[in-house]
């Protein structure tokens, strides 16, 4: 089946981005996702801000439709998985570990970002495989901080990359993959993430998310 | 005896109780020995002031700038909390504040108590006085906290963060009088709302306390009276009237030629040596701006054109470092400086009796503004006040004229007090819970006290007081939300040290967006900056900032690190907030200068300049007066322009410009850029817009008032404004901690952007009432929806008259070349995202250059390229 959505080529793996901010590596049914921090809204009630019940909820929906829609076996969380330690309270906990009794059959690897370190490993009941970057499979290493890894393709996170798509008077802030020689780098997965603002390097290659399309910016 | 208050309450003129009975009270002899012996005479207004304040009574002082203002409300104020003043049997024990003083600016903090002070020797000497602002440091903050000095001078802010103190009951105990300074600055923003609630806090804990209220001239004097004083006590409340000013000169510096294009954007540097000219021949002078770009701008070029003057002109704008400033008022006062290039930094204060001369570079956007700025001169005795109008483009000629129309009719603008903000609302809660806690029911009826919550609804109420609890009105949605919480006794507290901590923080930066430091590598700070500005620089990039051309390195801590460059240019930050509307005032003087124009009166040297632009604009196209609304149309390489010219102010034109956007796209989705200025508006869009669209009938559709209020927030929602509006709402409600130096690593994890917040909330919340007040904002503060409403009633009865053009019309050019743009799309997401990169690939094989003036680039900022 053709996919509709573009691929790259990471040093012989085909991977397909999808406008849900997300990696497909379709030949090991892979789902690569990067900085969901869950928990960052209760984190933020926690410290006395406001923030509505319902990302972490949307972005499990998310993942779920992602796994059912690409027949997924396996999902790669790029590091901050959980945003605070002051994220990991019950509501939220409970949440996952409903999610992951529905998903039993699913295996999920994390690999450790910067947020994990402070928050902590996923609870046991979550059963993930916890690495530390870089974490190698085939041709590709898993990383969550920007990094070339000799000898493989690194697929990153951390930045949360966003692009400011200016033209004929009109312009807008669009999360983004970022596709180059080594490496590429994924947006940040989710409701409550927010964005850093990236600009084109040159032989580097965007493409931006935008409702249900995965556009290549032009060179 | 104190004369009764009128019982005829419909009965309000505005001079109602200006007229004391002379019967009333006795001004002490020590007061009038003590002007005496400064050889001042006694006003008829400070008399007025004195023995109402010893009455009990509160009110509003208003006056243009003029000597015996500060004191007539300072001696009122001390004659009320000591009667006795300047006697031998005077108590020598009253301990604890006794007076407040509040100012808008912690720049008038030190002058203010100085003057404050000059009397207290003589007639107190017990008294101690004091400030406290964002500027006080530690060890005098230590001191005030075991004991506050009688009087006291301070911000908006630091009296907030004094009543978030739990003693805070006890250490207002003793208040007999408050003193808003420069109430006018205050009254129509949300800082205004911040001191009308602690005010009525105030007010319930001492009963007896006086409250007077200092303001320039306004179109609404009562209300102002009314929003100090709230909804009960206005009712006693005095309206005194000082000095009148002495002559006010008004009038326009000519440009040598008059040009025919009315550039927008030029900064009127064509004016440099006309301006240059003008300070050499003049004694001390300020030069007005409006931005502080601009004001950057305009020093570097006089440094430019007088490298002879380096030493002797100054800048000075709210983002410098205080001591930078500080420096630039002495020389003032000194005399010093012959020239000082400023922003509304200078608007305020303490006058400077070397000052000669007013420029105002550009439109002064009000009358109010002008007269003020023009009250800045002309101190010295037997002097009159001046203020030369510099045009920027030629359109502003006739601005010009139209604002010595105005002035000499004596129309001065209203200033609108905000309505039930509950953002500020939020905060205030907050406050108090921390400042003793409260409870529920009577710390609504002390709310009610306010003027902006006089009509405070039970519900808004509740939702406010749900949202510090909870976090929202979902019962028990948040278990891990604390904030404020009720205790068994009912009382509502602060309970957690953090959140105390970032909410003190966070009021201390109600008014400002984050801004940084600005540092030189080597260590010298120079001032702060808007950090929108830092973010969109990369290292290396250079800026004009303080005069000086600086190197951006990096962004470290909450400090932006430069270094000096040597190149010759760069960027100038563009600040946000210093784009003030035309005021409906001026628009409408403009407006009747130019049916004059088309009726072929051309009266007075600014009209006779701009006449061959007028010209030019009606032999092209048409001129736009009060009876004809002109809309032009032509299309270039952008797209398909259309140009209409309401001359509504730029406010008013957003609004009309997004809601027509709007009407036009509901049949066929479009995406439409829009550009406003106070003259008019242009939607650009890829496609045209049928002609038919715009025929008189059909166009009488477009300015229909049906289905308005549903149509303007449709437009909203497809533009970002809501979203920037949001921006402050967020930060005053404590969703957004501002960045501080020294932030400590955990406040981090808690640090996102208010346009995340918006997106989650409309998402997950969407009947959230901040989003309502966003909304809401927008609505009458941004578009001015009730003025939009009557300019649509006015645009109905106007011909209209559709141009197609060959080229841009000298009104057309100013928004075409416009780079601040707003976006109105009724288009999918990819599809316009499709679009535009198709556009970026069609851009990017095409060379060709047009013939037609090139446009500015729209993305911002303008990089320097040398």
């Amino acid at each position: 089946m053709m996919s509709p959505y573009p691929s790259f080529d990471a040093a012989g793996a085909t991977l397909t981005m999808l406008p849900e901010r997300a990696l497909l590596w379709r030949k090991r049914a892979m789902l690569i996702l990067a900085d969901v921090h869950f928990g960052k809204a209760a984190a933020f009630r926690a410290g006395g801000i406001p923030v509505p019940h319902g990302t972490t909820r949307a972005n499990l929906e998310l993942i779920d439709a992602l796994v059912q829609r690409h027949a997924v076996r396996h999902v790669v969380f790029l590091g901050d998985f959980l945003h605070a330690r002051a994220g990991r309270v019950a509501g939220t906990l409970q949440a996952l570990a409903r999610w992951r009794s529905c998903n039993a059959g699913l295996s999920l690897t994390l690999v450790r970002g910067n947020h994990d370190h402070h928050a902590g490993d996923p609870p046991e009941a979550l059963a993930m495989e916890v690495v530390d970057e870089p974490w190698r499979v085939g041709p590709l290493a898993f990383c969550h901080h920007p990094q070339t890894v000799d000898g493989a393709f690194a697929i990153v996170g951390h930045v949360h990359p966003v692009y400011r798509l200016a033209a004929a008077g009109d312009a807008l802030r669009l999360p983004c993959f970022v596709v180059d020689g080594q490496w590429a780098m994924l947006p940040a997965f989710g409701d409550f993430t927010g964005g850093y603002r990236i600009h084109a390097q040159p032989g580097q290659r965007i493409f931006l998310a935008a409702d249900d399309c995965v556009l290549p910016l032009p060179d | 005896m104190p004369s009764a208050p009128s019982k005829t309450t419909s009965q309000r003129a505005p001079r109602r109780r200006s007229a004391s009975p002379p019967k009333a009270a006795v001004i002490p002899a020590a007061v009038e020995d003590w002007f005496a012996r400064h050889r001042w005479d006694v006003f008829d207004f400070q008399r007025q002031v004195w023995q109402a304040a010893q009455q009990g009574r509160s009110g509003l002082l208003h006056a243009g700038t003029g000597a015996g203002k500060t004191y007539a409300v300072w001696f009122g104020a001390l004659l009320h909390a000591e009667p006795r003043l300047g006697r031998e049997d005077l108590p020598a024990t009253a301990q604890g504040l006794r007076i407040l003083w509040i100012t808008p600016m912690r720049a008038l903090a030190a002058d203010t108590l100085r003057a404050l002070q000059a009397p207290l020797a003589d007639l107190l000497p017990h008294w101690q006085a004091g400030m406290r602002t964002g500027d006080t440091g530690s060890g005098e903050r230590a001191r005030q906290m075991k004991s506050l000095p009688q009087a006291l001078v301070t911000t908006p802010e630091s009296l907030s963060l004094l009543l978030s103190q739990p003693d805070a009951r006890q250490r207002f105990g003793k208040l007999d009088a408050v003193i808003v300074d420069e109430w006018h600055e205050l009254m129509g923003n949300k800082r205004g709302v911040q001191v009308q609630l602690a005010l009525a806090r105030l007010r319930r804990w001492r009963p007896g306390m006086v409250v007077w209220g200092l303001s320039a001239t306004l179109g609404n004097l009562e209300q102002s009276l009314q929003a100090l004083l709230g909804p009960d006590a206005a009712e006693h409340g005095v309206l005194v009237r000082g000095q009148q000013r002495k002559r006010i000169l008004i009038d326009t510096l000519l440009p040598p030629q008059a040009t025919r294009f009315a550039w927008a954007g030029h900064l009127g540097l064509q004016m440099l040596p006309a301006v240059v000219a003008e300070i050499d021949a003049s004694g001390s002078t300020l030069v007005f701006t409006n931005t502080r770009s601009q004001a950057e701008l305009w020093y570097q070029n006089l440094l430019d054109a007088r490298p002879d003057w380096a030493g002797i002109i100054a800048l000075h704008h709210g983002s410098l470092d205080r001591e930078v400033r500080e420096w630039v008022e002495q020389g003032l006062r000194d005399g010093r400086l012959k020239a000082v290039v400023c922003t509304s930094s200078l608007d305020l204060g303490v006058d400077f009796t070397p000052v000669e001369r007013v420029l105002q570079i550009g439109s002064p956007r009000g009358v109010a503004r002008l007269l003020q700025r023009a009250g800045r001169s002309g101190h010295s005795p037997g002097r009159s006040s001046r203020a030369t109008l510099v045009p920027t483009n030629s359109l502003e000629l006739v601005e010009a004229a139209a604002a010595q129309d105005a002035v000499a009719a004596g129309r001065v603008e209203q200033r609108p007090v905000p309505d039930t903000p509950l953002d500020v609302l939020v905060q205030h809660l907050v406050t108090i819970a921390l400042g003793g806690g409260f409870l529920a029911d009577e710390l609504l009826a002390e709310v009610r006290q306010a003027w902006s919550y006089r009509h405070l609804r039970e519900d808004q109420w509740q939702w406010a007081l749900d949202f510090v609890v909870r976090g929202g009105q979902s019962l028990g949605a948040y278990p891990e939300y604390h904030r404020v919480r009720a205790g068994e006794d009912g009382v509502y507290r602060v309970e957690l040290p953090a959140i105390a901590r970032r909410h003190r923080m966070n009021i201390v930066t109600i008014v400002a967006d984050a801004s940084l430091h600005v540092q030189y590598m080597k260590g010298g700070r120079i001032g702060t900056i808007e950090e929108g500005f830092i973010a969109r620089l990369r290292p290396g990039d250079r800026f004009l900032f303080g005069g000086r051309v600086l190197e951006f390195v990096r962004v470290h801590e909450m400090t932006a690190w430069v270094r000096r460059s040597s190149a010759g240019s760069g960027a100038v930050p563009r600040w946000q907030g210093g784009r003030m509307p035309l005021s409906s005032t001026l628009a409408h003087a403009v407006l009747d200068r130019l049916e004059q124009a088309a009726q072929g009166r051309f009266d007075g040297p600014e009209m006779q300049a701009v006449r061959p632009l007028l010209d030019l604009q009606h032999a092209w196209s048409a001129l736009p007066t009060a009876q004809r609304l002109v809309v032009e149309t032509l299309k270039s390489r952008e797209g398909h322009h259309l140009f209409f010219y309401p001359f509504a102010g730029r406010l008013v034109h957003m609004g009309l410009a997004s809601l027509l956007a709007w009407r036009l796209s509901r049949e066929r989705a479009a995406t439409f850029s829009i550009a406003v200025n106070d003259y008019g508006f242009e939607l650009l869009g890829a496609d045209k817009v049928e002609a038919h669209r715009l025929e008189p009938r059909q166009a009488l559709a477009l300015f229909s008032e049906e289905r308005l209020l549903e149509d303007v927030l449709a437009s909203l929602n497809a533009t970002e404004l809501s979203q920037r509006r949001f921006r402050e709402i967020a930060r005053i409600a404590g969703l957004v901690s501002q960045g501080h130096p020294g932030q400590r690593k955990s406040a981090r994890q808690l640090q996102a952007s208010s346009a995340l917040f918006f997106e989650v909330f409309r998402k997950h919340d969407a009947g959230n009432l901040l989003l309502t007040q966003a909304q809401r904002e927008v609505l009458e503060q941004e578009l001015e929806l009730e003025r939009l409403r009557s300019t649509l009633a006015e645009l109905r009865e106007r011909t209209l008259t559709l141009v197609p053009l060959e080229r841009a019309t000298p009104f057309a050019l100013p928004l075409m070349v416009e780079r601040f743009r707003e976006k109105l799309s009724t288009e999918k997401l990819a599809d316009r995202v499709a679009r535009m990169l198709r556009e970026l690939e069609g851009a990017a094989d095409k060379t060709s250059a047009q013939a037609r003036p090139q446009p500015r680039p729209r993305s911002s900022p303008r990089k320097h390229t040398g």
